[in-house]
């Protein structure tokens, strides 16, 4: 059993949470809060967490929320590199062209890392 | 804007030159995005848990306290590599209890056939 | 004639559920990956979960400014003044695996309404929440909330103005989020145990905003269990 243990992450969270136990490991963050960004329309192989909805749509950063290794390396329990984590706000509109201009604010907050952004 | 509703292939292992790059990116879309797929309005439930249910979630969450597997690992196995039509056939908490199996032989913990020499013994219990 | 047909429901054969849940929950244990006293732990850890804790944050944060601004600022560090610890409340002492240690507040004004869904998996801030209901787990709410939050939230009774904002908050990461709904009408002069009554699941999801005199989530069908798990 601690051989498993050692090995793992988790280890290095105790008495401090997860995403915490990643603070400080990634170094400058490349956007600030109200910096526009696109999402980045990468290949899609084996494992996300950006929604295909947000795919090269703009949006604006609201938060630099945590440092965490991406869940595309982490799925394979790969956390030797972490990333800053921002939250994103988009416009409905901007996702889908459809949306009823009559709610033209209404929005979608959600979270991603930074591999997954490009400058606007 | 990328067509968020999957489409059948028109022929089952189709020739290469039948896969459009189009066609190839829905092949590769993880089976856990469905944000913004169509649906119809349906009836919202709560509902009772099983017991095995409980069990399955407890295991699993165990499972990570003690190192076999970190919680993004669960993840991308219950929710991408059982595949499109397992995603969408299995309960919920059946697809954590899928993965918790599968996590004990990929690992190798236990091996398939210890694991089915177990299943069957579990099975007579309730003859 | 069909009906004739139609094999009895087996209600006392076990299901195949059943009996992989027992084979590798004892496999692992007979292989020393956790203990049956482990599983147990959790067992009773979970058992003391539910949305209570929730709602007195949002009830708190509505009687005190200075704590509304904590909650929205350091989700985790204002749900010790609830009582739960993030990192320390359960066994492992680095939060539960698969819930994290981000809670973030998500503050409605009478501009903004939030509402809360994971359209990739069902993510939930179980911690200060609990076990999250059935129809958030679903494909169908996944999908739609996200682009036709109006018609969701209205199948929920819940009818926003053209000019609120709708902000639907995809939890798709680390971060677990509740909704701080704006303090209704009715309320002056409430106690802090009164105003967290009305603070329901379903209004900390965001699909509901508190109601005087409305304690519990609108009524739903329930479906049974074939094996009830007593809480």
């Amino acid at each position: 059993m601690s051989e498993i243990h050692e090995k793992h992450h988790a280890k290095r969270a105790t008495g401090i949470g997860d995403p915490q136990c990643f603070k400080g490991e990634a170094g400058k963050a490349k956007f600030k809060v109200g910096s526009k960004v696109r999402v980045r329309d990468l290949p899609d192989v084996f494992y996300t967490r950006c929604q295909l909805y947000t795919r090269g749509a703009i949006a604006t950063v609201t938060e630099l929320v945590y440092e965490s290794p991406p869940p595309e390396d982490e799925a394979w329990d790969n956390v030797d590199r972490s990333e800053w984590f921002y939250s994103l706000v988009f416009r409905q509109k901007d996702l889908w062209p459809e949306y009823p201009d009559a709610y033209a604010n209404d929005t979608v907050e959600t979270e991603l890392p930074e591999f997954w952004l490009e400058p606007a | 804007m990328t067509e968020r509703n999957r489409q059948k292939p028109a022929k089952d292992a189709p020739y290469p030159d039948l896969i459009t790059n189009e066609r190839f990116r829905e092949c590769m879309r993880t089976p856990h995005d469905v944000g913004g797929e169509d649906d119809v309005p349906m009836q919202w439930e709560e509902k009772e848990e099983e017991v095995w249910e409980h069990n399955t979630f407890v295991t699993c969450e165990v499972l990570a306290w003690r190192g076999v597997w970190n919680a993004e690992e669960r993840r991308r196995r219950q929710n991408v590599d059982l595949g499109n039509s397992n995603y969408l056939a299995i309960p919920y908490y059946g697809r954590w209890l899928l993965t918790a199996a599968r996590i004990l032989v990929d690992k190798q913990h236990v091996t398939l056939t210890e694991l089915i020499e177990k299943m069957d013994e579990v099975k007579k219990r309730y003859e | 004639m069909a009906e004739k047909h139609k094999p009895a429901p087996m209600v006392d054969e076990v299901s195949e559920f059943e009996v992989l849940e027992i084979a590798v929950r004892e496999l692992a244990i007979e292989k020393g990956l956790f203990s049956a006293e482990d599983h147990r732990r959790w067992t009773e850890y979970m058992h003391t979960l539910g949305p209570l804790p929730a709602a007195r944050l949002v009830a708190k944060a509505w009687l005190d400014p200075e704590f509304k601004k904590l909650a929205v600022k350091d989700g985790v560090k204002a749900s010790l003044d609830v009582d739960i610890d993030w990192i320390g409340s359960m066994p492992t002492n680095f939060g539960t695996p698969s819930d994290y240690c981000n809670l973030r507040v998500m503050e409605d004004t009478p501009k903004l309404k939030h509402v809360v869904v994971c359209t990739l998996c069902s993510c939930y801030p179980r911690p200060i929440l609990g076990q999250s209901p059935e129809w958030y787990r679903t494909p169908n709410y996944r999908r739609r909330i996200v682009r036709w939050p109006r018609q969701v939230l209205s199948e929920f009774g819940l009818q926003l103005p053209e000019d609120v904002e709708i902000r639907v908050v995809d939890s798709n990461q680390k971060s677990r989020f509740i909704v701080l709904p704006v303090r209704p009408e009715g309320t002056e002069g409430w106690t802090e145990d009164q105003l967290a009554e009305i603070v329901t699941r379903d209004c900390l999801i965001g699909v509901a905003v508190p109601k005087p005199g409305q304690t519990s989530n609108d009524p739903r069908p329930v479906h049974p269990a074939k094996n009830p798990y007593k809480h």
